[in-house]
C-alpha cells in the first residue's frame, strides 16, 4: 500500500488509481524495490533498485527525478518522476528520462583536462584533481592579495549551485565575480515585472485561472515547463481559456483558444490596446487599483496641480491610452481588432482569475521589449488579478531560498566587467558584452571559471568570444566546470568534469505554483554506496568506487579550492568553509545541507521527526518538502507589532519606513508589507525611470522595436528573422549527449510562410542565404503557415559542433567542421560531416539514423543590448536569397571587425550612470549577489 | 482467467506534444535508436492565422482480436489474459509477418536482438500493479490506462461518456486504444501529405513526399520513420514458388491432358521443383532475421498462421517432388495417384500464399479475393515456361514443346486477362487505391507496365502465338518463356512493394 504521509497532498489527489494500478513504487519501499527486468520479460526475473530522489539537471524547472540504482551493478536502470515533489508531482518532459542517456554518455569527461596545445587546438592531457586546485588556488590567492579582485569571474548557465549558496563563496572570498545568462535570455521580461513590483518574475496560478495570456511557450519550454503545463492543462481542463500571442505557431499556441500572431515587437501595442478597452469600457479592478497601484505619486509628480484623485487619474489615463485603439494596435500587429477587443472582453470577465505569463518572447527579441511585460503587468493589475487564486503573483512568494550556514558580509565591490556604467538598469550583468569589454580593455581577467554555460554557442556573436577566449592577455586562465561537452570548453585551459542531475548536490527551489517547496539534489551513487555502508570523504571517491571516473560536485569543488587559496585563514576566506559542527575543520557537504535542513527549512524538523528520521535524512529519503500551499495575497499581510516598531508612517504618501527604508504601505489604515518598491506599491509610474534619464519611459508605453515593419524592406529580400524559439525536447547546449533527444529533433529549418516561399520561388529543402549585419548562415527552408508572412523563424536549438573528429564534442549532435580565420575578424565554419556513426560500448552509436546537426545561427548575430534591461535584443532584420553552388549547407561567414562596430552602435543608445547621487544603479532595484550599500556608488 | 482487459485512453485535448511518453518508453524497455514504441505525430492544417497544429500519440492498440498474434509462426506474439497482447522474444523467428498483419505499425525489429518488439503495455510493470512509463511520466496526464471490464475505471468512464475514436476501426481488429479529441486526418495517414523534411527532423522514409504546398491538404509535419518491411527476398520467393510449384503442375497437367511421357516430366521436371523449392526455403530463411530459429516453425508452430501451414504445404511437396523424382527415374513414369497428389500440394504450394497475405491485415492490396487464383495460373505460367525451356533443352519432342507452350499461351492470357481485372475493378479500400495507382500511374509504373505487363504478358503472348499458329520458329517461344519469367518476377516484386506504398500510420 502506498504510504501517504509524506506525499504532497496534490500528488495524492492527482493520483487517481487506473484500472488497479498505482503510478509508483510506495515510498516506505524504496530503499529496496525489486521489480521485473524488461529487458527478461515475459520471462520473471527481478533485480534490486535502491530509489533515491533528486533534480533534473536540464532546464531551469528543477523538477524532481527518483534514480532506480541497481544494488548489484551500481548503475542507474533509470529516473522516473519523484511523487513527492510538489512542483513537478512525479511527472517529467522528454528531457527528464533522457537524463539516463546524460549520464550513460559513452563520451562523457570522467577526468580532469587540461589543454595540451594551443587554446582551441582540441589537444588534451588527463592531469590530477590536485594539480588543478593547485594551479587555480595559487592564481586565485595571488589576485585576491595584489588587490586584483575584478579579475576572477564565475560565469554561469544554471541550473543549480545558485543564489546564496553560490554567493558564499563569492562573497567569502571578498569579490563580486558572479556573471549569468540572464541577459541574453530573460533580461527584458525581468526589467518590466521589476519596475513594477519589484520582485523580476510572475508566478501565475493557471490551475485555477479563467483566463490564461501565455507570451511564452510554457506547454513546450521555457520556466517552467512541464511543472507549469501540467498547471495550465488542468485550467483548461477546468473551463479556462488560454490566449496564446506568439508570432510563430508554437506547440502552446497549438492548444490555445485564441492564437495571437503579431508582428513581432508590436506585443506592447497589442496589450496596450486591451488595457485601452478596460479603461474605457470600465471594465477595471477600481478597488484594486485604488489601493495598490501608485497612482497617488503620478498624481504628486506629473499632475501636481489636478485634484489628487482617483478620478482624476482614470481620466488622465483614459487620455493617455486613448491612442492605443484595437485598430491602432491591428495595423501595428495584423491581429484583427475585434480578437483584440474579444480577447479583453475575456480578461476582464476572468477579473481576478487572469493568469498572464511573458517569458522571453517579445520580451527577448526586441528593443524595448521590456515594456512588454510592463504592459502585461498593467493588464493584470487593472484585471485585479495580482496575487490573487488563479491570478498572477509575484515569483517571490511561491519560492523558498533556505539560508546557508556560515553566510559572509556583502563586498565592497563592484565589477563593471559585468556592472558596466553604461547600464545602470541592467536586469542582470552585461555578461554578452564581455569579449567586447576586453577588446576595449576594460580589463582583463586572470581566472574565468565558466560553469555549465557555453557562450561560444549560445550567446550571440560567438566568433568574438572565441577571438577573447583564445587571447591569453584577455584571459588568462579559463577553467570549464561541466558535465558535458561544449564548444566554450574547446577555449578553455582545463575540462573539469561536474556531475550531472544525479552526481551532485544541489537545493533548488522554483515558482511554479502557489506553494513553496524545497527539492534536493544528490548524488545518487554516492547515497546508494553510504547505505550500503561505505563512507567517502569526496562525492568522487564514491563515483570512483561506481565506475564514473573522477566526476566531482561543485560544492566539493569550491570548499576545496577555498581552503588551498587560504590555507592558514589568514585571507579571512577559510573561516565560511568550516564545519558548523567541528571547529575549524573542513565543511563537508552534509554538514553543510544538515545545518540548512535543520536550522532553516519552517516544518522540516518536525516532518522529519515524524517518521523517525533527521532532516537530512528526510531530505535524502524524499528528496522534496513543501514548506506551504496556496500562498496569495501576500502584499496585503499587515507587518507584525516587532516590524512596527520604531517605524514611521508618511502622511503624504502613507508609506512605512523604518531606519530610512520602506517596508510597508498603509492601505485603509492597515499597515501592508506591500510590494518591494520604493511607492511598497505597484508602480504604474517609474520614478525612478525618470531620475535615470528616461522621463519618456516612466509609464507602460510601447517602444517600436528595431525590427519594426517600417524598418524592413521586402523589395530588398529583407525579412524580419526569429531566432529565440526552442524546441519540446532540447535544453540549449545541455542536452547534446542525449541520443533519444537528437533522435526526436535534429534539425532547425528557417520556418517560411507559403506565401514568402512562393514570392522567392523556394521550396522546402531549398537552401537560402540568411545573412546579418555582420555575416551569414546556410539553412534550408521550411515552408508552413504556422507563421505570420513577412517573417521567418529559426530554432537556435540546433547547430551543435566541434573541431575534432573523435574528441571535443558529442558526436549524437554535432557536425565536424572546419573553422578558419582569413585575415582580420573574418571567420569561415563550413561542415565537413553531419551526425554520424561511431563505435562505443553503446550499441546505438554504430547505427545512429540521422545526420542532420543543424545549423549554429547564433554566431552570425552582433550584439544588440537593450539601453534599458540590457537584454540582447535577439530578434533580426536579416536578407534571405537563395544559396549559391559555392554555399554549402551550414556554412557560417562572420566579420568580427563588423560585430564590434554593431556594439558600438548599440552602445550609443545607452544613458550611463550615474544617476542620482553618484550612483552607479538604483538600490532598490534587485541587485544579484548584492555588495555594500558603498559599492553603488562611484568611487565607493 | 482474468476477468481484466486493459486499454488505453489517449486524451489529445491534454496532449501537448512533448515526447515525454516516447522516451520514458525508450528508457524503461532500452528500446534501440531507429525503432519506437509509441511516438508523436504532429500535423497541421489551414492557412494562416487559422493554422493549428495537432498531435497524436501512436503506438500497438492491444486489440482484441489482434492480426499480429494470428499471423505470429511462433507464438511469440499473445494475448494475455488481462488483454495485453505481449510478445516473447525468445520465440520470435524475425520473420516480419506481425509488421505486414498490423494495420498501425505498432511493430518493429529491434536491431540487437533481430526480433520484433512492440508496446506490451509494461506487462512487466502491470504484472507488480504499476502503470506503464509512458503514464507516469505524462507531463498533463493525457494518457489513463486502466482496465475496460471494469465499468467503473476511469477508463471505462471515458470511453463510456466521451466521444472517442479507434484508429482503422474498419480492419476489425477490435483496438482498445481510445483516442479522446483527436483530430481525424491524423488517424488516416494516407490523407496526409509532407514535405521533404520535418518541422524539426530529417524525413528519413521518402513514401510520401510531396513538394507542392497545399494549404488545403493536411500536413504531415512530424512523424517517426518505417522501414519496407519485405523486399526482394520476399519478391524472389514468391517466385521461386511460383517456378517449383508449376514444374510440377504444369507436367501433371500436360500429363493427365496428353498422356505423353518421357524423360522430361519423370526426371527433368521434378529435378527442377525440388531445386526451385530449395531456393523458396532458402530465400524464406534467409529472409528471417533470426534464420537460426527458422526451426521453430516445426518446433513451436502456431497453426492458425498461414507462416507454418504454408511450411507444412512446402514440405508435403517436397515429400511427394522427391517421390515423383525416384519412381520416375526408377520406373520411367509416375502413377496416377501421385500425380495428383502432387498436383494437388503443388497448387497448395502455388496458393497458401494468398492466405498468408490475406493474413497481413496491414496491406489493403493483398486482401484481393483474385490473389489465390492468379497465384494459381502464375504457377502454371511458371511450370509452362520451365517445362518449355527445359523441354529445348533436354531436346523433347516438338509435340511436347507445342503442348507447353499452348499451356504457357492459356496461362498467359488468363494471367493477363486477371491483372487486368486487378486493375481495373473498383478497390474497396483508399489504401488499395492508394497501392493500385503507384501500379497503375505511380512510381512503379515503369517496373508495372513495362517488365510486368510488357514484357511478362504482351510480348510473349504474341511470341508463342506466333510461334502456335504462324509455325515460326521455337526461338520465338523460347524468349516468350524466358520473357514470361523475367515478367513474372517483375510482377511479383512490384506486388510486394506496392501492396507496402500505403502508410500504416
Amino acid at each position: 500500500m502506498k504510504s501517504s504521509l509524506p506525499l504532497s497532498p496534490d500528488a495524492l489527489a492527482l493520483d487517481a488509481p487506473a484500472g488497479g494500478l498505482s503510478s509508483y513504487p510506495p515510498s516506505d519501499r524504496w530503499h529496496d524495490w525489486s521489480e521485473y527486468d524488461p529487458k527478461e520479460w515475459p520471462r520473471k526475473v527481478k533485480k534490486r533498485y535502491g530509489l533515491i530522489p533528486t533534480i533534473c539537471f536540464n532546464c531551469e524547472a528543477a523538477c524532481g527525478l527518483v534514480a532506480y540504482v541497481d544494488k548489484e551493478t551500481l548503475k542507474i536502470k533509470k529516473f522516473e518522476g519523484n511523487p513527492e515533489h510538489p512542483g513537478s508531482r512525479g511527472r517529467n518532459c522528454a528531457k527528464g528520462p533522457a537524463t539516463l542517456n546524460q549520464v550513460m554518455d559513452p563520451e562523457r569527461i570522467l577526468y580532469p583536462l587540461r589543454r595540451a596545445g594551443k587554446r582551441g587546438e582540441g589537444k588534451w592531457e588527463r592531469v590530477s584533481w590536485d594539480q588543478v586546485l593547485d594551479d587555480l588556488a595559487a592564481r586565485i590567492r595571488s589576485a585576491l592579495k595584489e588587490g586584483r579582485k575584478n579579475e576572477i569571474m564565475y560565469h554561469v548557465g544554471r541550473p543549480g549551485h545558485e543564489l546564496v549558496y553560490n554567493q558564499r563563496i563569492w562573497h567569502a572570498w571578498g569579490i563580486d565575480a558572479h556573471n549569468s545568462h540572464t541577459n541574453v535570455c530573460s533580461a527584458g521580461a525581468r526589467t518590466g515585472y521589476a519596475f513594477w513590483h519589484g520582485y523580476d518574475r510572475p508566478s501565475p496560478d493557471y490551475a485555477n485561472a479563467k483566463f490564461i495570456l501565455l507570451l511564452s511557450s510554457h506547454l513546450e519550454a521555457g520556466h517552467y515547463f512541464n511543472p507549469h503545463a501540467q498547471r495550465i492543462i488542468d485550467g483548461k481542463t477546468s473551463g479556462a481559456k488560454i490566449c496564446v500571442m506568439d508570432t510563430r505557431l508554437s506547440n502552446t499556441a497549438s492548444k490555445a483558444d485564441y492564437w495571437l500572431a503579431p508582428w513581432p515587437g508590436s506585443e506592447a501595442a497589442v496589450l496596450l490596446a486591451m488595457c485601452n478597452v478596460l479603461i474605457r469600457e470600465n471594465l477595471f479592478d477600481r478597488d484594486f487599483v485604488s489601493r495598490w497601484v501608485n497612482w497617488p505619486e503620478f498624481l504628486r509628480e506629473e499632475h501636481p496641480n489636478e485634484p489628487q484623485s482617483l478620478e482624476t487619474f482614470i481620466e488622465i489615463l483614459k487620455q493617455m491610452y486613448a491612442e492605443y485603439t484595437p485598430e491602432f494596435a491591428a495595423r501595428e500587429s495584423g491581429v484583427a481588432a475585434a480578437t483584440i477587443v474579444e480577447v479583453a472582453h475575456e480578461i476582464a470577465r476572468a477579473g481576478s482569475a487572469f493568469s498572464a505569463h511573458i517569458w522571453r518572447n517579445a520580451a527577448a527579441g526586441n528593443l524595448g521589449g521590456w515594456q512588454v511585460p510592463r504592459a502585461l503587468v498593467f493588464l493584470t493589475a487593472l484585471a485585479g488579478a495580482i496575487g490573487t487564486r488563479g491570478g498572477t503573483s509575484p515569483s517571490s512568494w511561491d519560492k523558498f531560498v533556505p539560508a546557508p550556514p556560515l553566510m559572509p558580509p556583502a563586498p565592497n565591490a563592484w565589477n563593471e566587467m559585468m556592472w558596466a556604467p553604461e547600464y545602470p538598469l541592467a536586469s542582470f550583468e552585461m555578461s554578452f558584452l564581455l569579449p567586447h569589454f576586453l577588446k576595449e580593455r576594460r580589463g582583463k581577467l586572470a581566472m574565468y571559471f565558466s560553469r555549465a554555460y557555453n557562450p561560444v554557442w549560445t550567446n550571440p556573436d560567438g566568433m568574438s568570444w572565441m577571438e577573447a577566449l583564445s587571447d591569453e592577455s584577455m584571459v588568462e586562465r579559463h577553467a570549464c566546470l561541466t558535465p558535458t561537452w561544449s564548444e566554450t570548453a574547446l577555449f578553455a585551459d582545463y575540462v573539469l568534469p561536474m556531475g550531472h542531475a544525479s552526481e551532485r548536490h544541489d537545493l533548488m527551489s522554483q515558482e511554479t505554483h502557489a506553494g513553496r517547496w524545497i527539492g534536493f539534489r544528490q548524488p545518487v551513487l554516492r547515497v546508494e554506496l553510504e547505505r550500503q555502508g561505505k563512507k567517502f570523504n569526496f562525492t568522487y571517491e564514491a563515483h570512483r568506487e561506481a565506475g564514473l571516473g573522477e566526476v566531482w560536485e561543485e560544492d566539493e569543488f569550491w570548499i576545496e579550492l577555498s581552503w588551498r587559496i587560504d590555507p592558514d585563514g589568514a585571507l579571512g576566506i577559510r573561516k565560511y568553509f568550516e564545519s558548523p559542527y567541528r571547529a575549524g575543520e573542513k565543511l563537508t557537504v552534509d554538514e553543510f545541507y544538515r545545518w540548512i535542513f535543520e536550522n532553516s527549512v519552517p516544518g522540516l524538523p518536525e516532518a522529519a521527526s515524524a517518521e523517525g528520521l533527521t532532516p537530512l535524512e528526510y531530505m535524502r529519503k524524499y528528496g522534496a518538502f513543501e514548506i506551504e500551499g496556496n500562498c496569495y495575497g501576500l502584499h496585503t499581510m499587515e507587518l507584525s507589532a516587532a516590524e512596527l516598531a520604531g517605524s514611521t508612517i508618511d502622511p503624504a504618501t502613507s508609506e512605512i519606513s523604518k531606519n530610512g527604508a520602506a517596508i510597508g504601505v498603509s492601505i485603509d489604515g492597515r499597515p501592508c508589507r506591500g510590494f518591494p518598491t520604493p511607492s511598497r506599491k505597484l508602480e504604474f509610474y517609474s520614478k525612478t525611470l525618470k531620475e535615470w534619464k528616461w522621463p519618456e519611459y516612466t509609464v507602460p508605453t510601447y517602444i517600436k522595436s528595431h525590427v519594426h515593419r517600417d524598418n524592413i524592406h521586402f523589395e530588398r529580400n529583407e525579412i524580419l528573422l526569429l531566432p529565440t524559439f526552442r524546441l519540446p525536447t532540447l535544453i540549449h547546449s545541455r542536452t547534446g549527449n542525449s541520443k533519444w533527444l537528437y533522435e526526436i529533433s535534429h534539425s532547425n529549418p528557417v520556418w517560411m510562410h507559403a506565401a514568402d516561399a512562393e514570392r522567392m520561388g523556394l521550396a522546402s529543402g531549398d537552401l537560402v542565404k540568411v545573412e546579418t549585419s555582420i555575416g551569414y548562415f546556410i539553412d534550408k527552408v521550411w515552408v508552413t503557415e504556422a507563421i505570420r508572412p513577412g517573417v521567418i523563424a529559426c530554432s537556435h536549438h540546433l547547430g551543435r559542433w566541434r573541431l575534432q573528429e573523435n574528441s571535443g564534442g558529442e558526436r549524437w549532435s554535432s557536425a565536424l567542421v572546419n573553422l578558419t580565420q582569413d585575415g582580420q575578424g573574418e571567420w569561415k565554419m563550413r561542415q565537413v560531416h553531419g551526425v554520424r556513426s561511431f563505435a562505443s560500448g553503446d550499441r546505438d552509436s554504430s547505427r545512429i539514423p540521422w545526420e542532420d546537426a543543424g545549423v549554429h545561427q547564433n554566431l552570425v548575430f552582433a550584439v544588440q543590448p537593450d539601453p534599458v534591461s540590457g537584454q540582447h535584443c535577439w530578434h533580426q532584420k536579416v536578407t534571405v536569397t537563395r544559396a549559391s553552388e559555392q554555399d554549402h549547407y551550414g556554412d557560417v561567414q562572420v566579420d568580427t571587425n563588423k560585430a564590434h562596430e554593431e556594439y558600438r552602435r548599440w552602445l550609443e543608445l545607452t544613458r550611463p550612470a550615474p544617476g542620482p547621487e553618484n550612483l552607479r544603479r538604483p538600490p532598490w532595484m534587485i541587485r544579484v549577489y548584492r555588495p555594500r550599500p558603498e559599492a553603488f556608488r562611484f568611487g565607493g | 482467467m482474468s476477468d481484466k482487459n486493459f486499454g488505453f485512453v489517449i486524451d489529445q485535448n491534454r496532449c501537448i506534444g512533448c515526447h515525454a511518453c516516447t522516451v520514458a518508453c525508450k528508457e524503461e524497455h532500452d528500446v534501440p535508436v531507429g525503432v519506437f514504441r509509441t511516438w508523436v505525430k504532429y500535423v497541421e492544417k489551414g492557412a494562416f492565422p487559422d493554422t493549428n497544429r495537432h498531435f497524436g500519440v501512436l503506438r500497438c492498440n492491444h486489440c482484441d482480436a489482434a492480426p499480429c498474434i494470428e499471423i505470429c509462426p511462433t507464438k511469440a506474439l499473445f494475448r494475455r489474459a488481462d488483454g495485453i497482447v505481449d510478445f516473447d522474444n525468445s520465440r520470435c523467428i524475425g520473420c516480419k509477418s506481425c509488421m505486414q498483419a498490423c494495420p498501425y505499425d505498432a511493430l518493429y525489429i529491434d536491431p540487437n536482438s533481430n526480433t520484433a518488439a512492440k508496446c506490451n503495455f509494461c506487462a512487466h510493470r502491470v504484472e507488480q500493479e504499476l502503470s506503464p512509463a509512458c503514464v507516469i511520466v505524462c507531463p498533463t496526464q493525457a494518457i489513463i490506462a486502466g482496465d475496460l471490464a471494469e465499468p467503473t475505471s476511469k477508463i471505462s468512464r471515458i470511453v463510456a461518456r466521451e466521444k472517442v475514436s479507434v484508429r482503422k476501426p474498419e480492419k476489425g481488429t477490435e483496438p482498445k486504444v481510445f483516442y479522446v479529441g483527436v483530430e481525424g486526418d491524423l488517424l488516416q495517414p494516407s490523407r496526409l501529405v509532407a514535405q521533404s523534411s520535418y518541422v524539426w527532423a530529417e524525413r528519413r522514409d521518402d513514401a510520401k513526399t510531396r513538394e507542392d504546398f497545399d494549404p488545403l491538404q493536411t500536413r504531415e509535419v512530424y512523424d517517426v520513420s518505417h522501414s519496407t518491411r519485405w523486399g526482394p527476398k520476399i519478391s524472389a520467393y514468391l517466385w521461386t514458388k511460383s517456378i517449383a510449384a508449376g514444374a510440377l503442375l504444369a507436367p501433371a497437367i500436360l500429363l493427365e491432358l496428353t498422356r505423353r511421357a518421357g524423360n522430361l516430366f519423370t526426371v527433368v521436371c521434378p529435378l527442377l521443383a525440388l531445386i526451385a523449392l530449395a531456393a523458396t526455403s532458402l530465400l524464406l530463411i534467409f529472409d528471417l532475421k533470426r534464420p537460426d530459429r527458422f526451426y521453430y516453425l516445426i518446433t513451436k508452430p502456431n497453426f492458425r498462421s498461414w507462416l507454418v501451414l504454408g511450411g507444412y504445404i512446402l514440405m508435403g511437396y517436397g515429400a511427394l517432388a522427391t517421390a515423383w523424382l525416384l519412381l520416375g527415374a526408377i520406373t520411367g513414369a509416375v502413377p496416377h495417384l501421385l500425380t495428383w497428389c502432387t498436383a494437388a500440394f503443388a497448387m497448395g504450394t502455388a496458393g497458401y500464399s494468398a492466405f498468408l497475405f490475406a493474413q497481413a491485415k496491414g496491406r489493403d492490396l493483398w486482401q484481393s479475393p483474385l490473389f489465390l487464383w492468379h497465384l494459381l495460373v502464375q504457377s502454371v505460367t511458371a511450370g509452362a515456361a520451365v517445362v518449355l525451356l527445359a523441354g529445348v533443352a533436354t531436346s523433347a519432342p516438338m509435340e511436347v514443346l507445342r503442348d507447353s507452350a499452348m499451356l504457357l499461351f492459356a496461362a498467359l492470357l488468363l494471367s493477363a486477362a486477371m491483372v487486368l481485372a486487378e486493375i481495373a475493378l473498383p478497390h474497396a479500400t483508399e489504401d488499395a487505391a492508394l497501392a493500385n495507382r503507384s501500379l497503375v500511374k505511380g512510381q512503379y509504373r515503369t517496373q508495372f507496365w513495362g517488365l510486368a505487363v510488357g514484357a511478362g504478358f504482351a510480348v510473349p503472348i504474341v511470341l508463342s502465338a506466333l510461334f502456335l499458329f504462324e509455325g515460326l520458329t521455337v526461338w520465338f517461344v523460347i524468349v516468350s518463356a524466358v520473357l514470361a519469367l523475367a515478367g513474372l518476377f517483375g510482377y511479383e516484386d512490384v506486388w510486394v512493394k506496392a501492396g507496402q506504398v500505403a502508410p500504416l500510420s
